[in-house]
């Protein structure tokens, strides 16, 4: 069976997509998961300082989820505005 | 999918207006009128948001929040009602189309220009502190380090912006797909967690604001 250019690379974009989103929120799921564990800690161990450390495990939290937040506009970018579609179709 | 990208209304003088201009204005509208009545019903509201602005911004940059306000203020207030636009429904249009509300923040030129602001104002900021020379002399010391100090400017400014759109737009794009399965309650919580995002990132996008103008007004003192 003969397979077209678009064809492919539409499969290869749809696969990729997949597997990209997979490793891009697991891995700031886990750091996220560890940046509050030891946030929690610091808390419970020392309430008095608690604002100051949720304010801190704020900003670091968006800053760990913003990798994952690239990740998922490159995806939307593959799917919806393919650049390499542009040459086969 | 349509809708996931901001399409253009109409033109003026031959510039088209996209549908998150036309939200922009009327979330403008909102946020005056609902200053101008909040401020004459129930002016202690108004006080507390200010502040906790000022506690915020104070807390974060470790000295008083007097020059800095005004911008981090608008900044805060300017984003949180752009995420939490989305929740209005739709306008029925005179010529039989609907205009659909949509966050202003999800077409990245926004994103992009807060960001942009945010840029300037560091270094605004931070040559008022210290003079044009003193202010470059404090960034280039030592002097190997300025290429990397140059790149990292230009990199949290890309991901300032990249951090609202991508957020912004994915709770939305979450939102529109449960709402194309099931249009009926189950979607409401993920409305509800879309709000908690909106707030959640101008806060964030506000103490990042202000700790990268810390970090310049910092490097100006040494």
């Amino acid at each position: 069976m003969e397979i077209s250019p678009g064809t492919l690379v539409t499969l290869v974009t749809i696969v990729t997509s997949g597997v990209m989103i997979l490793f891009g929120t697991i891995t700031p799921a886990i750091v996220e998961g560890r940046a509050v564990l030891k946030a929690l800690e610091g808390m419970t161990r020392q309430p008095e300082v608690a604002d100051r450390i949720r304010a801190t495990l704020f900003i670091s939290m968006a800053l760990l989820e913003s990798t994952a937040i690239y990740v998922l506009l490159i995806c939307l970018v593959l799917i919806f505005a393919n650049p390499l579609l542009d040459r086969f179709f | 999918m349509e809708g996931v990208f901001p399409r253009a209304m109409f033109t003026i003088l031959g510039i088209p207006v996209r549908d998150t201009i036309v939200s922009t204005w009327i979330m403008m509208a909102i946020i005056v009128g609902a200053a101008a009545i909040i401020g004459r019903r129930w002016p202690m509201a108004l006080e507390m948001l200010v502040d906790f602005l000022i506690d915020t911004i104070s807390g974060v940059m470790g000295r008083p929040a007097g020059p800095y306000l005004p911008l981090l203020g608008t900044l805060a207030i300017f984003i949180a009602f752009a995420n939490l636009l989305s929740i209005l429904p739709t306008i029925p249009l005179p010529n039989g189309r609907m205009f659909p509300i949509v966050s202003p923040t999800r077409d990245i030129n926004t994103p992009l220009s807060l960001a942009l602001v945010v840029f300037f104002s560091v270094h605004y900021f931070g040559i008022r502190a210290k003079g044009i020379v003193g202010y470059f002399k404090a960034m280039a010391s030592p002097i190997f380090m300025l290429p990397l100090e140059i790149v990292g400017q230009l990199s949290r400014t890309l991901s300032l912006t990249l951090r609202l759109f991508g957020n912004v737009l994915s709770t939305e794009m979450i939102v529109a797909v449960i709402f194309a399965l099931v249009p009926l309650i189950v979607p409401l919580p993920l409305v509800a967690f879309s709000m908690l995002t909106g707030v959640l990132q101008a806060y964030i996008f506000t103490v990042l604001a202000t700790v990268y103008i810390g970090a310049g007004l910092e490097a100006s003192e040494q």
